[in-house]
């Protein structure tokens, strides 16, 4: 039932200011594909444009093998989850589900069976007589969920559906998520600024950036090898540290970098020949730091905040000149605020962007 | 929560209020009492004095008289006939309307808005001659649609339906197109019972004021059978020497207060959530 969705060469225009510029994206059969990105990079618009509620300036979606860009919503076989739910207030949770179904004319044991179905699988059966101001948030979001899944559509388009749930909830209900995913194969599209949901749902993740999509990966190879200082930076918790390069000198394994008057790093990654150092900068990742004694090699950096995680304790300190640099120890360390400790870095993690945002990264397996 | 004051001051000005509230009720009461009391009394006693109006016996003859001789019932089937056409009619053009403004895109719609919220600034009495010279090129005086016509064009109901779509989320409608739904059942399926509070106040507030009006049905209702109840109680007075008397004068001022009070009644908490702009649950 479900289908690959296809996006050609797509642009969206508002007057003279351009919201999606020139966006190529496959989306295979029963993939969930998650678009991440800041605020007003233009995630949502594109998802809103696949449902058919924008319009597309240029270009062409298909799904399927089917052109459906020129079709009315309601015709492009999707069913979008939306993150304020928009439940009809004064139907009742059977009612909100067969609407649609009604709307095209299915038979009424159709209807039932479907709508059934989909309760038992969501765990919502006991609610089919309730109107949605008698839901909590969480029920309401599954009975939109049901709402999708009884139109067995080709794709299921979720436009940051967890965002209003608390935490806990929207931990487990996006595990349910990706159970649901599991059990019924569909093509899934999933819109979040949230990384957490994108790395644990995905099984590719489109990064989107100034209105253009600035990678496309597994979760791991997006967190392992960002092909851009924004990427790197985007993705991660704590985020990537971005340090200065001072001056590079080539290796036969790689390159040693001096980073910012405190030391210097010794990676594995190979540089092209035209690499432009001016502006560029080594990006260090927390867990690929390590609290060393002074005898070893490494940057000297000054505590300023200690987070204990448990398992886990992030530095937050500063370099001799003043860069930031988020390091890890373990969650029995006994650093404190205020103390000077030396810091390692794994030569095979390091990651150095050039002037323009350019990643390069070690060709080693970390 | 706020706590409670029980301070003697505190009760002391509570119990002054209270008093100050209850005499001005009372002085407001007292026509309303006043005209409860000569409905009940014998219309040959009340020609001795108005005063037999506190002593009994009482009766009610004069509402009897009513039914049977009159005309009051026919003027108030004309009354609620131009009433209920007018709520309905307004209900639903301002819903139309309301929706149009709020979700649809056309051209010049938001100077067409403009103008239609200019109507709230032009007086009745400013079109009236106007209004009078049309319906009498149609044709349309002493009828009932002549009545109901005029005021079904309603801004104010244009502008409370228009806020109150735009107020509904535009998500809703998203998931009704998904749902593969068409314009017209969007709005009347999805939309507009949403819109039922809206409607409440607006169809209690044009109900009232259509059965209050007098000024258009004078001009158009020249012909006794075509009266509504306000014009023909008002005709009654005027021709107070040849009328039934005072106590059937009464009786029919009270009978026409009926339905405004029963509406009163039953949609009481309609009507304190429109008059506080919703503050009111």
């Amino acid at each position: 039932m479900s289908a690959s969705i296809s996006i050609k060469n797509i642009t969206k225009r508002y007057d003279s200011v351009t919201v999606l510029d020139d966006i190529n994206l496959h989306i295979e059969d029963g993939e969930f594909v998650v678009f991440l990105g800041p605020s007003g990079c233009g995630k949502s618009t594109l998802l809103r444009m696949i449902a058919g509620l924008e319009s597309i300036t240029d270009g062409a979606i298909e799904i399927g093998e089917k052109r459906i860009d020129t079709l009315p919503p309601g015709q492009r076989g999707v069913a979008m989850v939306f993150q304020s739910y928009a439940l009809y207030p004064h139907m009742t949770t059977r009612q909100n589900m067969a609407f649609g179904l009604e709307n095209v004319k299915v038979a009424q044991d159709e209807i039932d069976r479907r709508v059934n179905d989909a309760a038992k699988i969501l765990e919502i059966d006991h609610l089919l007589d309730r109107k949605p101001g008698r839901l909590s948030g969480g029920q309401r979001q599954r009975v939109a969920i049901g709402r999708a899944i009884v139109k067995e559509p080709k794709a299921f388009l979720f436009d940051e559906p967890l965002s209003n749930l608390d935490a806990a909830l929207r931990g487990r209900t996006r595990l349910e998520l990706a159970q649901l995913h599991q059990r019924l194969g569909s093509t899934m599209i999933f819109v979040t600024h949230d990384q957490v949901e994108a790395m644990t749902l995905a099984d590719r993740i489109v990064i989107m950036h100034n209105q253009k999509i600035e990678q496309i990966g597994t979760p791991m190879e997006i967190y392992q090898y960002p092909v851009s200082r924004f990427v790197a930076e985007f993705v991660g918790s704590p985020p990537m540290s971005m340090l200065p390069i001072n001056h590079i000198e080539k290796t036969t394994n790689g390159v040693t970098v001096e980073v910012s008057g405190a030391g210097t790093v010794t990676t594995a990654i190979t540089l092209p020949p035209e690499f432009n150092a001016k502006d560029a900068v080594i990006g260090i990742r927390a867990e690929d730091t390590e609290v060393v004694s002074e005898q070893e090699d490494g940057l000297d950096l000054t505590i300023k905040v200690v987070e204990r995680l448990g398992d886990r304790t992030l530095l937050y300190g500063t370099l001799i000149d003043g860069t930031e640099l988020i390091a890890e120890d373990s969650g029995r360390s006994k650093v404190k605020a205020g103390d000077m400790v030396r810091v390692a870095i794994s030569p095979h993690a390091a990651h150095i962007f050039d002037g323009t945002g350019l990643a390069h990264h070690s060709q080693l397996e970390v | 929560m706020k706590a409670l004051n029980y301070s003697p001051e505190h009760l002391t000005s509570n119990r002054r209020l209270f008093w100050i509230a209850a005499l001005l009720g009372l002085i407001m009461m007292a026509p309303v009492a006043w005209i409860i009391g000569l409905s009940l009394k014998d219309n040959a006693e009340l020609l001795k004095g108005t005063e037999a109006v506190f002593s009994f016996p009482y009766t009610m003859e004069n509402y009897a008289n009513i039914l049977k001789s009159s005309s009051v019932f026919g003027w108030f089937m004309n009354s609620m006939i131009v009433a209920v056409g007018q709520t309905f009619g307004v209900l639903l053009l301002s819903s139309l309307a309301g929706y149009a403004f709020a979700r649809l895109e056309f051209p010049f719609r938001k100077t067409i808005f403009i103008i239609v919220l200019f109507g709230l600034a032009v007086p009745e009495q400013a079109v009236i001659i106007a209004r009078h010279q049309m319906f009498n090129w149609f044709d349309l005086h002493n009828t009932h649609i002549g009545l109901i016509l005029p005021n079904l064009s309603s801004a104010f109901g244009v502008f409370l339906m228009t806020q109150f779509f735009r107020a509904i989320p535009k998500e809703i409608d998203e998931a009704a197109m998904l749902d593969n739904t068409s314009t017209f059942r969007i709005f009347w399926k999805v939309l507009l019972p949403l819109t039922l509070p809206a409607q409440a106040t607006l169809g209690i507030f044009t109900f009232l004021q259509a059965w209050n009006d007098y000024w258009w049905p004078l001009i158009s209702a020249t012909k006794s059978d075509m009266y509504t109840l306000t014009i023909g109680i008002a005709s009654s007075q005027t021709n107070f020497a040849q009328s039934e008397g005072l106590g059937f004068l009464g009786a029919q001022a009270i009978f026409a207060s009926l339905p405004v009070v029963l509406v009163y009644i039953f949609f009481q908490r309609h009507i304190v959530t429109a008059v506080s702009g919703g503050a009111v649950k």
